[in-house]
């Protein structure tokens, strides 16, 4: 779960075995940085028939031991339940544009004014007690959400505007107040279709936010054969309704508390499938097996995030914001900061190349942001009356134990001295950080977002003026306090509009970053992906990205789980 | 008797007045469950919004916006009638007394052994070279632990990792409590591997924490011999040994009981670092993580925990002093 929390303590565990034990033997500062290994030529993404068998095990730090709850509504617990257990109507490719592969629908259909949907569900599902799956389970599952506000995550009846879920033989249809199209992703990809037959007695009736669920019920590929505090075992589901899978008949899910023992794990090769974050990883991890591979696709951004509310007069600035911009030189942060693990970013906002369709390069080129320009920083500080003898002075608040952005800061650090700016990091404890970035107390910091299945989920997390709040009200995630009644306009037009329009309306948006520069992206926050391929093959690859190949990405880890197939068993 | 009800009323004010810390020192931590949770979300790529997660852990009995006088009564009330609650941290939902009695047996195992045998065997260490003073054992023995005590945990445990857990075919493993896979049950292979799990993590704990207690039992050891009675023993010929064992060994012996007691009762809280490292789901890394998750149910029961455990150790002792020592007696 999750990336650069844990870097702190790998880090420093790591630096300070390679001392003790393996001796130093560094590679040369971005080695890796182009030359993401793509691997072997897996098939994966669904094709061909294999013979059942085998075993994978995820190494994928959770932080906890297991409580062995299943309530895929409960947001601790649904990593281990989504995708496993419970699948959802749609499935949505963030790596490919919000590409669509149907699940409990076969089919969907959009009204043209994008206000309502409907779904065609699947026949012939059971779910894992024998019961048959029907549309019925749907509609319970939504009004459920309806019911108890607490299990409706994405806050889809209060704030997406849905207004019913009603079901007509084996059609399902989601009506909306407006045009909903951006809330597919959460509606039919991100909620867990739960058995009605379940969830409608009992505790899971009574109180289904909080029902432990401890065996659950779903309809995905697996099921738990066992939990114990320190490991969750799944096997195959016999009835599963794709024919011939899942292919692997056992997933090992052990509880990992701190980096070091997963990377250990992974690096030996006890545990095939990893989500973590590994220092060095040619030496630590690759260079140990040649079937040991990984892929880090960028999905998001890493930025400054400055200050734009009037109180905070350096940075809300526009021209101390442009000579920032200007001064970065975002290929060396993520060489040497990032090891080249995290590709640049660029003031577009648009994660490159996954969203390489919405990148408005011209654009970028024509601002002159296509690469560092000292000169005109300098000149930009010059003009807003920064000088040697007046130096500008900032501070930017970063997050103690995050050491890969302190090596970040480190060099944007001397980039900036360069232009002028004396630049200080205020490494803060966690919780203080989030004390100051929420309430907006801080003129700089350095924080990072998740994305969506394309760039509109994370620009308007960031610059919709929804999300934000004022100076000392905790913010949703505005944190720049970025507000622009147009590009408001931009993204309210984004929900009815159709594909073209669309990916135009993020240009235009991008745009926005590029003239405002409410936001300066530097490096691309990525999936943590580490796969063996020794008796393993099907793994999602950079020429095969059928999914988020991480093994906290939920439901995508649904999706890998069916397409994975031992090789042993197919002798 | 009044020195006993005396003991026994300082022991309730003691508590209470630890429960009321307990109650208001991670509140004063930055801070809370909220945006913990918001932080562990979007880390994971869920969007979800802060209104959404207050009514989620509105669920879970987590009211922030409640009079702060009004909690604090009823978490008196719920703590000393059981009602721990359920973690708003990182395992939410889950029963406070589950997390903990899961991860206590592990503590109590790992740390409470290897206390049990550090003092064992650092108190013997002790008073071999104590006694056989500027000899061979203490020339070498002492100063080689009191360099290993002088170690910091987490470095020693990830120096056996590298020695005895790296490799294709590891001597011992590096993580977990047991292996992964079977069952827990009274049987060869689960308590066979317990053991092989329990091996560094103990050593590393044993490896630091001997030195302490040879060097306060060497030294007084040291003292010990020069009093009279035991110069008087000599004179009437008692063997060397007995002593050892009976005259001084038993004499140097007692201030360290004291020190005993106190390090038996932070069992309970654990080793953090050492559980962090081996990946050992004790009590130690449940403080740590419960620290960083604001988890204040989880935490509130654990700091109640470790402060019974010191209390009750020390209220212990005093009854033993009670017993042992007229002069408490007789002053009350």
């Amino acid at each position: 779960m999750r990336g650069i929390k844990r870097i702190a303590v790998a880090t420093m565990a790591v630096g300070i075995l390679a001392a003790a034990g393996c001796g130093g033997g560094d590679k040369p500062i971005g080695s890796a940085s182009s030359s993401n290994p793509s691997s072997s030529t897996s098939s994966g993404g669904g094709t061909g028939q294999f013979k059942k068998g085998g075993t994978v095990t995820i190494a994928n730090v959770g932080g906890q031991t297991w409580p062995c709850q299943f309530n895929p509504f409960n947001p601790a617990v649904n990593q281990v339940a989504l995708g496993f257990v419970y699948e959802p109507l749609t499935f949505v490719n963030v790596l490919k544009s919000g590409a669509t592969t149907p699940m409990l629908a076969t089919a969907f259909a959009w009204s043209p004014k994008k206000d309502s949907i409907v779904f065609t569900i699947r026949d012939g599902v059971k779910w894992s007690d024998g019961q048959p799956f029907s549309a019925d389970d749907v509609v319970y599952t939504f009004n459920l959400m309806k019911q108890q506000p607490a299990l409706d995550l994405y806050a889809l009846w209060s704030g997406a505007g849905l207004t019913s879920v009603t079901a007509a033989g084996n059609k399902v249809t989601l009506q909306f107040k407006g045009a909903a199209e951006p809330y597919f992703y959460n509606f039919a990809n991100q909620v867990g279709i739960v058995p009605k037959h379940i969830w409608s007695t009992g505790e899971a009736a009574s109180k289904p936010a909080t029902w432990a669920n401890p065996k659950p019920v779903g309809t995905g590929a697996f099921t738990v054969e066992s939990c114990t505090s320190n490991n969750i075992s799944y096997a195959a589901n016999g009835s599963y309704w794709q024919p011939g899978k899942p292919y692997v008949s056992k997933v090992q899910y052990p509880a990992y508390l701190d980096n070091n023992p997963a990377n250990l794990d992974l690096a030996s090769g006890k545990a095939q499938w990893g989500g973590q974050y590994i220092p060095n990883i040619d030496n630590f991890y690759k260079s140990k097996s040649p079937e040991n591979n990984y892929w880090f696709p960028p999905t998001a951004n890493v930025a400054i995030v400055p200050n734009l509310d009037p109180s905070h007069k350096v940075t809300s600035n526009l021209a101390v914001r442009q000579a920032i911009a200007y001064a970065l030189d975002r290929e060396q942060i993520s060489k040497i900061g990032e090891s080249g693990y995290q590709p640049a970013a660029n003031q577009t906002g648009v994660v490159t190349p996954t969203f390489d369709k919405y990148f408005d390069k011209d654009a970028l080129t024509a601002a002159g942001y296509d690469k560092p320009n000292q000169d005109k920083a300098k000149q930009l500080l010059e003009g807003a009356g920064y000088n040697a003898s007046n130096p500008l002075k900032l501070t930017i608040i970063s997050v103690t134990g995050y050491t890969d952005w302190d090596a970040s800061l480190a060099v944007v650090k001397q980039q900036l001295a360069a232009v002028g700016i004396e630049l200080t990091t205020q490494d803060l404890q966690q919780q203080s950080y989030n004390q100051n970035l929420y309430p907006g107390d801080y003129d700089l910091a350095y924080s990072s977002q998740s994305g969506g299945p394309t760039p509109y989920y994370e620009l308007r997390q960031q610059l919709y003026s929804k999300n934000t709040a004022p100076i000392g009200k905790q913010d949703n995630s505005n944190y720049s306090r970025y507000i622009n009644p147009e590009v408001d306009k931009l993204f309210d037009q984004y929900a009815s509009a159709d594909e073209d329009t669309q990916v135009k309306l993020i240009k235009q948006i991008s745009g926005y970053m590029i003239k405002d520069i409410p936001v300066i992206p530097t490096t691309e926050s990525v999936d943590w992906y580490q796969y063996n391929t020794k008796d393993l093959e099907g793994w999602p690859t950079q020429d095969n990205p059928y999914a988020q190949p991480a093994p906290y990405n939920i439901p995508d880890v649904g999706q890998v789980l069916t397409n994975l197939y031992s090789k042993s068993a197919q002798k | 008797m009044r020195y006993l009800i005396r003991r026994l009323g300082f022991f309730v004010l003691t508590l209470w007045a630890a429960m009321t810390l307990n109650f208001f020192i991670p509140r004063l931590m930055p801070g809370s469950p909220e945006e913990a949770l918001r932080e562990r979300l979007s880390k994971g790529g869920s969007v979800v919004t802060p209104e959404q997660l207050r009514t989620v852990l509105a669920e879970f009995g987590f009211e922030p916006d409640k009079n702060i006088l009004l909690q604090y009564v009823e978490y008196l009330k719920a703590m000393v009638t059981g009602h721990w609650g359920v973690s708003v941290g990182s395992s939410l939902g889950v029963p406070v007394t589950d997390l903990i009695s899961s991860a206590l047996p592990w503590t109590l195992g790992l740390v409470g052994i290897t206390t049990v045998l550090a003092f064992i065997i650092g108190t013997f260490i002790g008073m071999v070279s104590g006694w056989r003073r500027g000899g061979l054992i203490d020339g070498v023995v002492p100063p080689v632990f009191i360099v290993t005590s002088a170690l910091p945990y987490f470095w020693v445990a990830l120096l056996l990792i590298s020695i005895f857990a790296i490799g294709n075919n590891p001597l011992l493993p590096n993580d977990f409590n047991y292996d992964q896979g079977l069952t827990p049950g009274f049987n060869v292979q689960f308590i066979g591997s317990v053991i092989k799990h329990g091996l560094l993590p103990a050593a590393t704990i044993l490896i630091t924490a001997v030195g302490g207690w040879i060097l306060t039992m060497r030294n007084n050891m040291v003292t010990t011999l020069a009093e009279d009675y035991v110069r008087m023993a000599r004179a009437k010929g008692i063997p060397g040994r007995r002593i050892m064992f009976g005259y001084a060994g038993r004499n140097a012996f007692l201030p360290n009981l004291s020190g005993f007691a106190m390090s038996l009762g932070f069992v309970i809280s654990g080793t953090i670092l050492v559980e962090y490292v081996f990946n050992y789901p004790g009590l130690g890394y449940m403080f740590y993580n419960a620290t960083v998750s604001t988890d204040y149910p989880l935490l509130q029961s654990l700091f109640l925990l470790v402060t019974l455990a010191v209390l009750i150790c020390v209220l212990l002792c005093d009854f033993a002093v009670f017993l042992l020592d007229p002069r408490a007696r007789t002053e009350g």
